[in-house]
């Protein structure tokens, strides 16, 4: 009898199903997949045992996504990280038995007994548990009660907690946890973004929008004060800061530095560090490389510097020094370290705005931003508008006179060109080879008012001949019937 | 297959020697009435016809219509090794390849024999009728040939203009003009010398005198030529080879070309 493979699957089927991976009857048994299969997460040691995986509201989706709960250290996002499909990987899990040493680091309520077994599983999934501000949690159901601003009334956080229990129950009940201190945590955020009253011994709380603007520049701020992921940092503040890199050398590039240093003595130091340190950021400049890996260093050192007038010369010699040097390949503008730092505070914020922030909210909270003290994005609009000025003329000025970007033609076309223009040449030279000098030179002859001979006698037709025979009459059978 | 011998070898080099300065490569077509010719140059303002009628060979055969194409150059080169009172064969198969020529010494026991490989040409075949001419004159070839060069140094084009007074070669150039004009002859002891002038009415043409000049390359075939001219129709010039085997050339007019 035939054994076909479906024969085969109901058998493994028939066996216990956790146990799946455990049944060496074949080598070559394909155990059915687990219905809910081990994931792998990575849970911060500070959690403690009573931290649970609830289901919360995502802020800016409104959609139940699921949260890390610790009664004691607060919320955690899970971030998700996976290959991508095109290169797919899986994890091996093996839990045998035994109870890991740390019982902190096992939060999850997962029984381990022998049962669970050896997995493979198909996807390497890893989910990694992070903090994130519970105030981002609450915020859909405090902007759902503000319509308008002047319809907002306070109301107590009871109130508020109550709007959210009709969203997602699992907020509800992770409130009464830790004897309130969750509850707490909650309402010391909300006063975070809300003007409070006293009443009694309640406290009012009513929604404000600055100042959630506020306290989102200031995460913004503490996102910036370091270069951002790589990937981020490169595409979001290295790009579109980066100006043209235009062949002739700009005065107006060093001007521009020696007067930011010199107007604004104090920060002369970190103007000549973060300088150069900006121009390291732009590919082009091979030269600079190693020179910004020194300065990087002397940046830390550099704020620690007395601030007087020697270093502020010193510091305008060594940048039109750097520029000089690299007079080529010098972009058309640098980018000062003030422009490079306000550019990372505006991506942040709005990557804040973006992943966090309901897409209404968002929007006013950017209208809001320009009037927040410490958040002046003149200086980086003005430099960006300038950079766009610059992009757009070097693009004018390449469509109009470059001519050098033709199509290269690589060696097979040239050997291609040469072979044709060869065998041309040889075509060439084989008729002239049979052809006589009198025919040469009767090519010479000025026929102009000369008829060809076809027009005084009548066409017979071609005669086309293959080895001495003629191989149609065709044309000449149809001349031939038409007269 | 194709087999003719030629005992007046030396019309076959002649013919050829006359036709290689205007055209490159052409067809011999070959059929039981002999072979014949039809080709022009490459500005298609001058056309050749060439008649070796069977009776000039002895002896002729072919089976079949078949057609020579032959680069005229290379086949100069091969009639190059044919000396004055040679016998010459051509011999072909019926899909040929290549034409195998004979040349056998008459007098020493000597057989030279060539292959020439042969090509496929298409050429435009035209119908030519035969014309009334409203000229036509029979003089020396070597006359003819002497007016044409003597005119060419002159001027590019020649007018030829026949009357019943005579025939007027005139040219004009830049270092000034010149004519030629032969009046109706008779010499009864030398009769190749005799201009014959037979004119139905006035005719007066214009023609590149490189062509005719051309034409004249044919002079050692035959002493006698015979011009042929009508008004906007083609000049012939006729050359007998041998009977009524023949070479003609044909020359558009220049029209409209008079400053």
């Amino acid at each position: 009898m035939a054994r076909t493979r479906a024969s085969k699957g109901s058998n493994t089927a028939a066996t216990d199903n956790s146990a799946a991976a455990s049944t060496p009857k074949s080598n070559y048994t394909i155990p059915t997949p687990s219905k809910n299969p081990p994931k792998i997460f990575i849970l911060p040691k500070k959690a403690t045992d009573a931290a649970r995986i609830v289901l919360l509201l995502h802020p800016r989706y409104a959609k139940p996504t699921r949260y890390l709960v610790c009664p004691e250290t607060g919320f955690y996002e899970f971030t998700r990280i996976a290959a991508p499909k095109s290169t797919p990987r899986s994890w091996l899990i093996q839990a045998d038995g035994h109870k890991p040493q740390e019982p902190d680091t096992d939060s999850k309520p997962v029984e381990k007994d022998a049962s669970f077994g050896t997995y493979v599983t198909n996807g390497a999934e890893l989910f990694v548990a992070t903090p994130i501000d519970p105030l981002f949690l609450i915020l859909p159901t405090l902007i759902d009660s503000s319509g308008k601003s002047e319809k907002r009334r306070y109301i107590s956080s009871d109130d508020h907690f109550d709007r959210i229990q009709e969203e997602s129950p699992h907020l509800w009940e992770i409130l009464r946890w830790g004897e309130g201190r969750i509850r707490g945590l909650l309402e010391a955020r909300l006063g975070a973004v809300c003007d409070t009253v006293d009443a009694g011994d309640e406290r009012m709380f009513q929604f404000s929008e600055d100042k959630l603007t506020a306290e989102l520049l200031s995460k913004a701020r503490r996102m910036s004060t370091r270069p951002l992921p790589r990937s981020m940092e490169e595409k979001f503040v290295v790009k579109p800061l980066e100006a043209p890199v235009l062949g002739v050398k700009r005065k107006t590039t060093t001007s521009t530095t020696t007067t930011t240093s010199t107007s604004v003595p104090s920060e002369a130091t970190q103007d000549d560090s973060s300088n150069s340190d900006s121009a390291s950021g732009t590919p082009t400049l091979k030269i600079e490389a190693s020179e910004s890996a020194s300065s990087d260093s002397s940046t830390e050192s550099g704020t620690s510097f007395a601030s007087d007038a020697s270093t502020t010369v010193t510091s305008t010699i060594a940048s039109e020094e750097s520029t000089t040097e690299s007079e080529a390949l010098l972009p058309a503008m640098v980018a000062s370290p003030e422009v490079v730092s306000l550019q990372r505070l505006r991506t942040a914020f709005s990557f804040l705005c973006s992943s966090y922030v309901p897409p209404s909210l968002a929007t006013i909270l950017h209208s809001k931003l320009p009037a927040e003290p410490g958040a002046d994005f003149g200086v980086l609009d003005a430099y960006l508008s300038e950079v766009n000025r610059l992009k757009h003329e070097a693009a004018v000025a390449r469509s109009a006179g470059d001519y050098t970007r033709k199509r290269v033609m690589d060696d097979e076309e040239l050997a291609e060109r040469a072979e044709k223009k060869r065998k041309k040449e040889e075509e060439e030279k084989r008729k002239k080879a049979g052809e006589s000098r009198g025919v040469r030179d009767l090519k010479k002859v000025n026929t102009t008012g000369m008829k060809k001979m076809s027009d005084f006698f009548q066409e017979k037709g071609l005669r086309i001949y293959v080895k001495g025979e003629e191989c149609t009459k065709l044309m000449y059978e149809k001349k031939c019937s038409g007269n | 297959m194709l087999e003719a011998r030629l005992s007046q070898s030396m019309v076959l080099k002649k013919v050829v020697d006359a036709i290689k300065d205007l055209v490159q490569d052409c067809n011999f077509d070959c059929n039981d009435s002999g072979i014949a010719l039809q080709a022009m140059d490459n500005s298609h303002v001058a056309l050749v016809s060439m008649l070796l009628k069977a009776e000039s060979f002895e002896p002729y055969r072919c089976d079949r219509n078949i057609a020579l194409g032959v680069n005229l150059v290379s086949l100069t080169k091969v009639l190059r090794a044919l000396q004055n009172d040679d016998l010459v064969t051509l011999k072909a198969e019926d899909a040929p390849d290549s034409l195998n020529i004979t040349f056998e010494s008459s007098t020493a026991d000597r057989i030279s024999e060539y292959d020439l490989k042969l090509m496929d040409i298409d050429q435009e075949h035209l119908g030519i009728p035969d014309t009334e001419y409203a000229a036509t004159v029979t003089l020396p070839s070597a006359e003819f040939k002497r007016i044409c060069t003597d005119l060419q140094a002159m001027s590019e084009s020649v007018t030829i203009e026949a009357t019943k007074d005579g025939i007027k070669f005139s040219c004009a150039g830049d270092i000034g003009n010149g004519a030629v004009t032969l009046r109706n002859y008779q010499n009864v002891e030398k009769e190749h010398l005799n201009v014959d002038i037979e004119l139905t009415e006035p005719v007066s043409l214009t023609f590149s005198l490189k062509y005719l000049v051309n034409f004249c390359k044919a002079q050692p075939l035959s002493d006698r030529v015979k011009i042929c001219l009508s008004n906007e129709v083609p000049l012939l010039v006729e050359y007998l080879v041998t009977g009524t085997s023949y070479l003609r050339f044909y020359l558009a007019p220049k029209i409209g070309d008079e400053e």
